[in-house]
């Protein structure tokens, strides 16, 4: 491989791996941008979303086959499930909190984690679970770089779903109320904006879209596991923080910006895989500390 | 104060649920085996015995299956009449293959009187409770761990029963300079312990030979997406890949692999020696041979295990619990070696292990308290199976 | 911000909460000055006799449990006093576990002579990771610690002299008064002297002008910089603090267990010692000891459910949350 080559290909996988980090870091920005809780869960509703996937795959498999349709019909049905076991946590524990001091509403987060992850690794006695489907390895190739057609269709899925999501955001009252929201809550009430459906449906929206995130992770990488939501959550909590939490954009921009440090660390000399997380964090402290609202993020005084 | 009675009301009735799926079967395991048949039998007293596994975390489902094993040995042991006469009564203690567990689950075991104890899974979580079980005289059988340093810090009471990291790393050799006559190699280990051990072994071997070691990396459990290495291995052109670690991954691995267009040849280590390894991976698996302890499936002797296993359990013994089951019958042989259930004379008798026939094969004790003859394996993954290569 | 006005945090104590009337009622009875110090001589006898009849195993548990409360107390500092989320302490335990570690081990050091180290280079991760952080708001602060609890995870992975992935083995017990410390009754007491030590130390520190002005910063910011306090500096030293305990806890840790790895060190970590803190009331020291105690006792006692036992603790955390989430003995303003 050139090096021209292997640049292309680790612009591919950066991209690809950001996109994935995107998804879940949009649900974790709009959570903070609404009611300013750092949503430690949310990696575990992407984990939930690639289980209860799995499960309607299998049902549905046996009438549409294990294609990409049956995999639309399970994503579609998991995004709807699990947005509603967002909406159901919010409602549970979260919302009593709501004027709680904010580190008590953190550590609830923090509780909800361990209790999804646990449920599921007792639910699936710990294993690891195949996520077989029907796709190959068939794709394009452009000199030595290897794109496969699922890699192309989950990319475009991501970016419709994302441009879904702005236009909901941008277009409808319901965006219009969630923005509003962000700005100051108490007017909002005052001004007859019913703020706790506008919460439960940016619970809804987010935890849905870190299920397509984790059906997609399912579909691509074949396996899925209880804890595959950790690391991944501190990832995409990461690239939200890198292009400014609370900032939508930012959370897009942040998981690419992420996806690609990553890829490029893996492949630097002296740096590779051992320290590539290493290299990520230090990149992000550096950023934070030049710009300290993140990428997109706006400048707010604010304490805890 | 009514809303939030609700919310929880709904959290509580959402988690029952949860729990009621799954509650049942847990709660009759504690402490002892599936009693079963073994009804009728008239022992004289109890032997306790202490199983030390990941329950929780991260590396449960091996725990699970080692515990399984182990429980059916033990059931198999008292329809026989028990240990000495005396009805044998494991005593799970959960590691959650983490270093403070590990410790307090070993205090837990021999605060509640064990005999012996069989387990340690994880060279990391086994490490800080070898003291422990010292400190109290109690024989230990280490079945799953395989890190060298065990050997070194071994003060006396243990025996590891697995090929040591030294035995796998010469059978690795064997394969890639005898049958694969590679040259260029590169490393892949999962940032614990045992496989860093047995990636460092490796390497420091393959270096030794006068071969070429062009790539050293590491992947962090948890993580599915190893695209960016492969790519980066790619690009240091290496003829083979070692993965030391475990399954799970090593599938990922494997796919993404082959997914980004790696021709070369891919080994494995004994901790990815599980069928699942296929199922995961897929076609990508086809090909890739594995430096595996010997496993069920070859073993004439383990013939009738597996398929007990399968009825009892409805599931795949797993790669480690043949070696889990033969220790709880080693344990077993050992104290009636002893005669007593005395620490020292079980401890002894543990040491003069000779020639013992397990159903991975025999197990002789040299005198580092490790296994004498390298009991690896070579196997080749066809068809969805893992086939040995003689 | 209405979620930080005190005010609502104070309605939210005297709501009569079921649950929390307990410590309510606890509070009145200890509000007498004679009552509370016969009370908490009472859990110092009782504290001093356990091992006289307990087994290994409730010692070891026991001696767990005092070593999360000084972790505890050294996050509360940080947390509670100064009001500075830290989402990466295993990272200031570890600079101490490992410092003890690889100087014995490797340099041969006696184990007393390594705790100056292990405060000292607690001290310099403290200045490295509170000075470029200090400024930012709380939000970013957790995102920067936490990458800093995993940068230290990491490089002791992947270093030579911190042992990569097997950590370091065989650390040797250290010597006291020509007694070698090895057996778990050992370590129970060692592990309380520190206990009432660090006890001590916050106790001293709250009622200190330091532990005021980290109050004025807590409460308000902006007015504690213009009455005059140098918020960056006080919050650094509250981050020093903090480290302090934190490394010290983390020397005694390495000779207690004898073998440390980078799987102790992970976010988990920083997570639980974060919870127990919240959980038990931040910037109360009794309270403080209550979630400690509380984290490493639940899990113990439910190990007869096996692989339940996280679960049935997260249930408990979020109804404990849910009802008194100030925790479970908060501090009360005047």
């Amino acid at each position: 491989m050139s090096t021209f080559d292997i640049f292309l290909q680790q612009l591919v996988n950066g991209l690809l791996l950001g996109s994935f980090y995107s998804l879940i870091a949009l649900g974790y920005s709009m959570v903070y941008g609404i009611i300013k809780l750092l949503n430690f869960a949310h990696g575990d509703i992407y984990m939930a979303g690639a289980f209860v996937g799995l499960i309607a795959l299998s049902f549905v498999s046996g009438i549409v086959g294990a294609g990409w349709l049956g995999i639309l019909i399970s994503m579609v049905f998991s995004m709807i499930a699990v947005g509603l076991l967002g909406v159901l946590i919010q409602r549970a524990a979260y919302r009593p909190l709501l004027n709680a001091p904010r580190l008590s509403i953190l550590i609830t987060a923090i509780g909800v984690s361990l209790v999804l992850y646990n449920s599921v690794m007792v639910l699936t006695d710990g294993e690891f679970k195949a996520f077989t489907t029907d796709l190959g390895f068939a794709g394009v190739g452009l000199g030595n770089v290897h794109i496969t057609y699922t890699q192309i269709i989950l990319v475009l899925a991501t970016a419709a779903l994302m441009i879904s999501l702005n236009l909901f955001i941008s277009k409808t009252k319901y965006g219009k109320a969630m923005r509003a929201i962000a700005l100051d809550k108490d007017a909002c009430r005052l001004m007859g904006i019913n703020v706790n459906k506008i919460i439960a449906i940016t619970f809804f929206i987010g935890s849905a879209l870190a299920a397509a995130a984790g059906i997609m992770a399912g579909v691509y990488y074949g396996s899925i596991h209880f804890f595959m939501g950790f690391v991944l959550g501190l990832k995409a909590f990461t690239a939200a923080v890198i292009g400014g939490i609370g900032s939508i954009p930012g959370a897009m921009i942040g998981g690419l910006v992420l996806g690609l440090l990553e890829a490029a660390g893996t492949q630097l000399p002296f740096i590779g895989s051992e320290w590539k997380d290493v290299f990520a964090f230090s990149i992000l402290i550096l950023l934070l500390v030049f710009k300290p609202t993140g990428i997109l993020g706006k400048t707010e005084t604010e304490r805890m | 104060m009514s809303k939030k009675y609700f919310g929880l009301v709904a959290l509580v009735l959402l988690l029952s649920l949860t729990l009621f799926g799954c509650g049942g079967q847990q709660a009759e395991e504690q402490p002892g085996g599936n009693e079963g048949q073994a009804e009728e039998i008239n022992y004289d007293g109890e032997i306790k015995i202490g199983l030390m596994i990941p329950l929780t975390g991260s590396e449960a489902t091996y725990g699970k299956d080692m515990e399984n094993a182990m429980k059916m040995a033990a059931d198999e042991i008292n329809a026989e009449g028990g240990i000495l006469g005396k009805k044998l009564v494991t005593i799970s203690g959960d590691t959650a293959a983490d270093p403070q567990q590990s410790t307090s689950a070993a205090t837990k075991l021999v605060s509640s009187g064990v005999v012996s104890v069989v387990g340690g899974y994880s060279s990391g979580a086994t490490l800080p409770t070898l003291n422990v079980f010292a400190d109290a005289n109690i024989p230990q059988v280490i079945p799953v761990a395989n890190s060298t340093k065990i050997i070194d810090e071994n003060p006396g009471n243990a025996i590891q029963i697995n090929g040591t990291g030294f035995h796998q790393a010469e059978k690795a050799l064997e394969l890639f300079e005898g049958i694969w006559d590679v040259e260029k190699l590169a490393i892949v280990h999962q940032g614990d312990g045992y496989s860093e051990d047995l990636a460092k072994l490796t390497k420091e071997a393959w270096e030794e030979a006068g071969h070429e070691v062009v790539a050293f990396e590491v992947i962090n459990k948890g993580e599915q997406d190893f695209s960016s290495l492969v790519t980066s291995i790619k690009s240091k052109n290496p003829d083979a890949v070692y993965w030391t670690a475990y399954y799970a991954d090593g599938a990922l691995l494997i796919k993404q692999l082959r997914q980004g267009g790696f021709q070369g040849e891919i080994a494995v280590g004994d901790g990815s020696n599980s069928p699942k390894l296929m199922e995961i991976a897929g076609n990508a698996a086809e090909g890739v041979v594995c430096t595996s302890n010997p496993m069920v499936e070859y073993l004439p002797a383990a013939k009738e295990f597996m398929e007990n296993y399968k009825a009892n359990y409805n599931q795949d013994p797993g790669p480690y619990s043949s070696l889990a089951y033969d220790g709880m019958h080693l344990m077993k042989d050992a104290i009636e070696r002893a005669g007593s259930t005395d620490g020292d004379a079980i401890i002894k008798a543990l040491k003069e292990t000779e020639g013992f026939q397990g159903i991975s094969g025999e197990t002789t004790i040299a005198d580092n308290n490790a296994l004498a003859n390298s009991n690896f394996v070579l196997l080749e993954a066809k068809g969805g199976q893992w086939k040995l290569i003689e | 911000m209405s979620a930080e006005n005190p005010k609502v945090m104070e309605k939210e104590i005297q709501k009569p909460l079921s649950p929390g009337r307990f410590t309510d009622m606890l509070y009145e009875l200890l509000g007498n000055k004679r009552i509370r110090y016969s009370v908490y001589a009472a859990l110092v006898i009782t504290a001093l006799v356990i091992p006289s009849f307990a087994d290994n195993y409730v010692l070891e548990v026991f001696t767990n449990a005092y070593f999360y409360i000084i972790l505890c107390l050294g996050l509360n500092i940080v947390v509670g006093y100064a009001g500075l989320l830290d989402l990466g302490y295993a990272a200031f335990f570890a600079v101490g576990a490992y410092t003890t570690g690889i100087l014995t081990s490797q340099f041969g050091f006696n184990f007393w002579l390594t705790i100056p180290f292990s405060i000292l280079f607690s001290v310099i991760a403290g200045v490295i990771i509170g000075g470029p952080t200090l400024r930012l708001r709380s939000d970013y602060l957790a995102i920067v610690t936490l990458g800093f609890g995993e940068i230290t995870r990491i490089a002791a992975r992947n270093l030579e002299i911190t042992g990569g992935a097997s950590g370091l083995i065989g650390i040797d017990r250290p010597m006291l008064f020509g007694m070698r410390l090895y057996q778990i009754h050992h370590f129970y007491f060692l592990f309380f002297v520190l206990v009432i030590l660090a006890i001590f130390i916050s106790h001293r520190l709250y009622n200190s002008r330091l532990g005021r002005a980290w109050e004025y910063i807590r409460e308000d910011e902006d007015a504690a910089e213009a009455m005059g306090i140098d918020r960056v500096r006080y919050k650094l030293y509250a981050y020093v603090m903090g480290a302090v305990f934190g490394g010290v806890a983390g020397s005694f840790f390495a000779v207690k267990m004898t073998a440390i790895s980078p799987q102790t060190f992970l976010f988990t970590q920083s997570a639980m010692i974060l919870l127990a803190v919240v959980l038990g009331g931040m910037g109360k020291i009794q309270g403080v000891i209550v979630g400690a105690l509380l984290l490493v006792f639940f899990p113990e006692i439910f190990r007869g459910i096996g692989d339940m036992r996280m679960l049935v603790f997260g249930i408990v955390l979020l109804i404990i949350m849910v009802f008194r989430p100030q925790g479970i003995w908060p501090t009360r303003r005047s």
